[in-house]
């Protein structure tokens, strides 16, 4: 598939400044189509920056295609086909449902009004209601549902759940994989807490000092990582495999490699796949 | 053009007090007209009468026009600052409208929507008030209201305002929506602070005011430039109770100038200027996502 569709989001050489402060520095990376990519990273990593780049927010410098253009000057075309969610209560207060239904309903040509009324009906919220009366958590799911009315290819979230009880992200979450994934539309994500969206990435892309750390799919992590938890005595031999990361447990150590030798390691200790946050720290030690 | 009818309308939904001020305003003038003491005097000649009548409509258009050129800056000022201020630009942004159509839709909304609602707003309580003074005043002046005439010249004298009005403050409001766009708190102070700064650093260190006889002529030159000003021919001068007399024309159209305001090379760099401004307001709206 991968061969054939052109990637949805291509990024050659990507650089943004403020100033001084270099926010990305020559980043590579791409995201294909139906995909659901996690681009991951400790805050001031460069995501934000990567993302504004990438809607057409920001100018930035090098070489970047979205949907078969330049996202800068370009905005308004590229929201005909892609959509984001910035963050937390970017609804303005003011707004009732029902209005910000009519007006996406008048503006834009892919919105599909009633997906977005069935969605709000799902949820009971009600269309006389301001969104400055609703809950956070309200507030968040009906800018949810008013996006996955639109027929997009690329969704683009920044730290959507920001701020949310643990009750509204797993809803948040759960309309986004059920109502909304299918094989022709891509997600991008970012977020610093890794651990809630672990099971829903097909692929992750690790950010830190305006650098991709790691950019890998799920399916490849299990064939280039392991840990081994080792215990006291296996350490100083397990360690001449080269781990890139130690954590310290009661009793042993976790030792984590890179492209190792998995038949090596299994005289160790049981060889398991490290999860997307263990990696996370791990590469971001 | 759809888009920009959604626009304009989402400012209605935004701007409530668009259309409940002048709201608050006719409900106001209707109680006085009701309930008020209706004590006019009668006048003697016809002339006169017919005088008095156009004034007092064109008084009640005066209070909001008065409101109008107030609220309206304010909402210039305020546009392109509110959603930025509230972060749902980014909501906004997150449509397929490019920022253009966002800050023409606005500019559109200051500088001709809000005059026609108040335009609106000031005719039919001009009508309901001439309707309920000469039910209550059996005077002369009552039947003086009615004249097709004197409504179809109020008709055009507003329409001639709204238009060169909106010409000729273009650049002002450019100013306020780069303003808006580019201030990240504090809109009302910077929009006063830099031109004055500008102005008292003149006469300082340079003794002149340029600067100053420029703004001056643009605030408050619009009266001179669209409108004929000598009175004379064409002028009535009718003497009130007191001591003093009003002078009025015997008609509108006496007094609009178009022609003299179209080809006033100050109306056209007003434009010009106002366009550039408006560019500006549109390139910091195009980079700015948050404050």
């Amino acid at each position: 598939m991968s061969e054939t569709v052109p990637p949805l989001v291509q990024a050659r050489g990507l650089s943004k400044k403020y100033g001084s402060r270099i926010a990305l520095d020559h980043v590579n990376f791409s995201v294909e189509a139906g995909r659901i990519v996690g681009l991951i990273g400790p805050n001031g990593a460069g995501k934000t920056s990567a993302l504004r780049a990438i809607l057409g927010l920001t100018c930035y410098e090098g070489d970047l295609s979205v949907l078969g253009r330049e996202p800068f000057g370009n905005r308004a075309a590229l929201m005909l086909e892609a959509t984001f969610i910035a963050d937390i209560a970017v609804l303005p207060g003011w707004l009732r449902v029902d209005q910000a239904v009519d007006f996406l309903d008048g503006v834009h040509p892919q919105f599909r009004r009633e997906r977005a009324l069935a969605m709000l009906a799902k949820m009971q919220i009600a269309g006389r209601r301001r969104i400055r009366e609703l809950s956070k958590g309200m507030k968040t799911l009906v800018h949810l549902a008013l996006t996955m009315a639109i027929d997009a290819k690329l969704l683009v979230l920044d730290e959507p759940t920001l701020g949310l009880d643990i009750l509204a992200r797993r809803g948040f979450y759960d309309a986004l994989v059920n109502d909304y994934m299918d094989a022709t539309r891509s997600i991008l994500i970012t977020t610093h807490q890794v651990e809630e969206v672990e099971n829903l990435l097909t692929d992750i892309l690790f950010i830190d000092k305006g650098r991709i750390v790691l950019d890998c799919s799920l399916e490849q992590i299990a064939a280039r990582y392991a840990a081994v938890a080792v215990s006291e005595e296996h350490v100083a031999a397990a360690r001449a495999e080269n781990p890139f990361y130690e954590r310290p447990m009661p009793g042993k150590k976790v030792l984590y490699f890179e492209h190792p030798d998995f038949q090596r390691l299994a005289s160790f200790g049981e060889v398991l796949t490290p999860s997307v946050s263990d990696l996370f720290v791990a590469k971001l030690s | 053009m759809n888009t920009y009818i959604w626009l304009v309308r989402r400012e209605f939904w935004e701007y409530r007090a668009i259309w409940m001020c002048p709201a608050v305003i006719v409900c106001a003038l209707m109680l006085a007209a009701l309930f008020g003491r209706v004590e006019v005097a009668e006048l003697g000649s016809p002339e006169g009468n017919s005088g008095m009548a156009g004034m007092a409509l064109f008084a009640f258009g005066m209070i909001f026009f008065f409101v109008m050129t107030i609220y309206s800056s304010w909402y210039l000022l305020d546009c392109l600052n509110a959603d930025r201020k509230d972060r749902s630009v980014l909501f906004w942004k997150s449509l397929p409208i490019s920022d253009t159509a966002m800050v023409l839709a606005k500019l559109f909304t200051g500088l001709v929507a809000i005059p026609i609602v108040y335009f609106t707003a000031a005719d039919l309580s001009a009508l309901l008030m001439a309707f309920i003074i000469s039910l209550r005043s059996h005077s002369s002046l009552g039947s003086a209201l009615w004249q097709p005439d004197l409504w179809l010249q109020l008709q055009a004298l507003w329409l001639y305002v709204i238009a060169s009005i909106a010409i000729w403050y273009l650049p002002l409001a450019g100013w306020l929506m780069l303003i808006s766009a580019w201030a990240r708190r504090a809109v009302m102070l910077w929009s006063i602070m830099p031109p004055l700064a500008v102005v008292l650093a003149e006469r300082l260190f340079l003794g002149t005011h340029v600067v100053e006889d420029l703004l001056r002529n643009r605030l408050a030159g619009y009266l001179a430039v669209a409108f004929h000003h000598q009175q004379g021919a064409g002028w009535v001068r009718t003497p009130l109770g007191g001591a003093g007399s009003i002078a009025t024309p015997i008609s509108v159209w006496r007094l609009l100038d178009p022609i003299g305001f179209f080809s006033s090379p100050a109306t056209w760099i007003g434009v010009f200027v106002g366009a550039a401004l408006v560019c500006g307001a549109v390139q910091l709206r195009l980079r700015s996502t948050e404050l």
